[in-house]
């Protein structure tokens, strides 16, 4: 459509949409976050968002452990959602996923301005998978013993 | 007597219940919301599960109207991937919160597609309506509670090919004006051209612009003359020369004052000690023999000492 995905949406959607979480703030919303999967750091602005940009870059977990997901929506295609989001799913070592992110990200001109946010979710979400592998860390189950109190 | 009382504030029937809007209002508000359906980023963010559609606006061909069964109605909404926003509407549905329960409202659930069609009477709508959030619409007939529910634009609609080729007849378009509604045009938008990145960086506006100023000055650091000399000088240059005199002073001061401590703390010579002693004493004689004392005849009487 002819419409602009843009500064005109995020006027629109910035106060309310179904993504919007405003619960974090000392009694009130400081910080808003954003439940949308197109959003790297998960805050709801209008740099990050995944609703009114025309190219999102998103990475998630697939559903097997240690493979990642790394899609960014191509710019021909915006009325089409099935069809929009160009995805790869990468199941390499740490830096070589870093290396292709940062080739799709921004020495493409993609989107240049997300390289960091796009790193730090890259180990994020592969942190997250290890610990997802390996456990949660395991607490000592062994009772301590406090020398000098009964 | 009876007790208890009355209700607060008795519900009355002379309540407003009528509402007048104007009717080109109201037409720009569904004109507004049928827009709003067709942005994927506002159906998104209404919350409909719209990822697997093939298209925004979805259009599908004519036969879709004469679906008799539900079972062949949920087998055309799979194929063209609009199940995952009914699912989304079946796994919704709950009870009510609050007294609503007991007010004849007691289940609530989320909207799922709105399905719009054109032929009177067509099959599709006994098909499709037992679906779950799924609700239909005759296409001369759209309802602004059904295109925007709660107020929220981007409702997802499903059109059939009809339906959608009879807007243009319904609304008009933005040359030419509605065949149905008379002497109606479709409203005009407030920025023809609302892409503002393209605009700022366009030649027109850039080329008027001021250059942007990439060394940004920064206030410095403010140091306390009173103890930064140089901070000092900046003020008062005369400072310098002030303090290097009130520093030579002080040096001369601290020099004259050890010199007359170590002449007094030393031990006198003899010649010197002499020379005081007699020098005392002639300064007593210059006193009791100074003649121009006027009764200095009494003086030297009672003092009984002799010249």
């Amino acid at each position: 459509m002819a419409t602009v995905p843009g500064q005109l949406i995020w006027e629109i959607v910035k106060k309310n949409n179904c993504f919007l979480v405003k619960e974090f703030g000392r009694g009130n919303a400081g910080v808003q976050f954003s439940k949308e999967s197109n959003n790297l750091y998960n805050l709801n602005s209008y740099k990050h968002s995944g609703l009114s940009n025309k190219k999102t870059v998103t990475i998630q977990s697939v559903g097997k452990d240690q493979s990642v997901l790394l899609a960014t929506s191509k710019t021909k295609k915006q009325n089409k959602p099935e069809s929009l989001l160009h995805k790869s799913v990468m199941r390499k070592e740490f830096p070589r996923m870093a290396k292709a992110v940062v080739n799709q990200v921004a020495d493409n001109y993609y989107r240049p301005d997300l390289k960091k946010a796009a790193l730090a979710r890259l180990s994020a979400v592969h942190r997250s998978l290890k610990v997802a592998k390996s456990g949660v860390k395991k607490r000592n189950r062994q009772a301590v013993k406090i020398r000098g109190r009964k | 007597m009876c007790r208890g009382g009355r209700m607060f504030a008795p519900t009355k029937i002379w309540r407003r219940w009528h509402r007048k809007i104007n009717i080109n209002l109201k037409r720009y508000a569904v004109v507004s919301a049928i827009s709003a359906s067709a942005i994927p980023s506002l159906v998104m963010a209404r919350g409909h599960r719209i990822e697997s559609v093939p298209e925004l606006p979805l259009v599908i061909s004519d036969s879709a109207e004469g679906v008799e069964k539900t079972s062949t109605a949920i087998k055309v909404l799979k194929q063209i991937g609009a199940y995952a926003d009914v699912e989304k509407a079946k796994d919704s549905q709950a009870i009510r919160t609050g007294k609503g329960k007991m007010r004849n409202r007691r289940y609530v659930s989320r909207k799922g597609p709105l399905i719009v069609y054109v032929t009177e009477g067509a099959k599709l709508v006994k098909a499709f309506r037992n679906i779950p959030g799924v609700e239909i619409a005759n296409a001369d007939r759209l309802n602004l509670l059904k295109l925007a529910p709660g107020g929220h634009l981007g409702r997802f609609v499903i059109w059939t090919k009809s339906a959608f080729e009879k807007l243009d007849s319904i609304y008009g378009t933005l040359d030419k004006s509605s065949e149905k509604k008379k002497g109606y045009v479709l409203p005009r938008p407030k920025m023809v051209n609302t892409d503002l990145a393209r605009i700022i960086n366009s030649d027109e506006v850039q080329s008027v612009v001021k250059p942007i100023k990439k060394d940004v000055k920064r206030a410095p650091l403010k140091k306390n003359p009173l103890k930064n000399l140089n901070a000092m000088l900046k003020l008062n240059p005369y400072a310098k020369t002030a303090r290097i005199m009130s520093l030579l002073a002080e040096a001369q001061r601290v020099k004259a004052k050890k010199e007359k401590l170590d002449k007094k703390r030393k031990p006198i010579s003899k010649e010197e000690a002499a020379a005081i002693k007699s020098a005392g004493k002639a300064w007593y004689q210059t006193m009791i023999s100074d003649s121009d004392y006027t009764e200095f005849e009494n003086f030297t009487k009672w003092l009984g000492v002799s010249q």
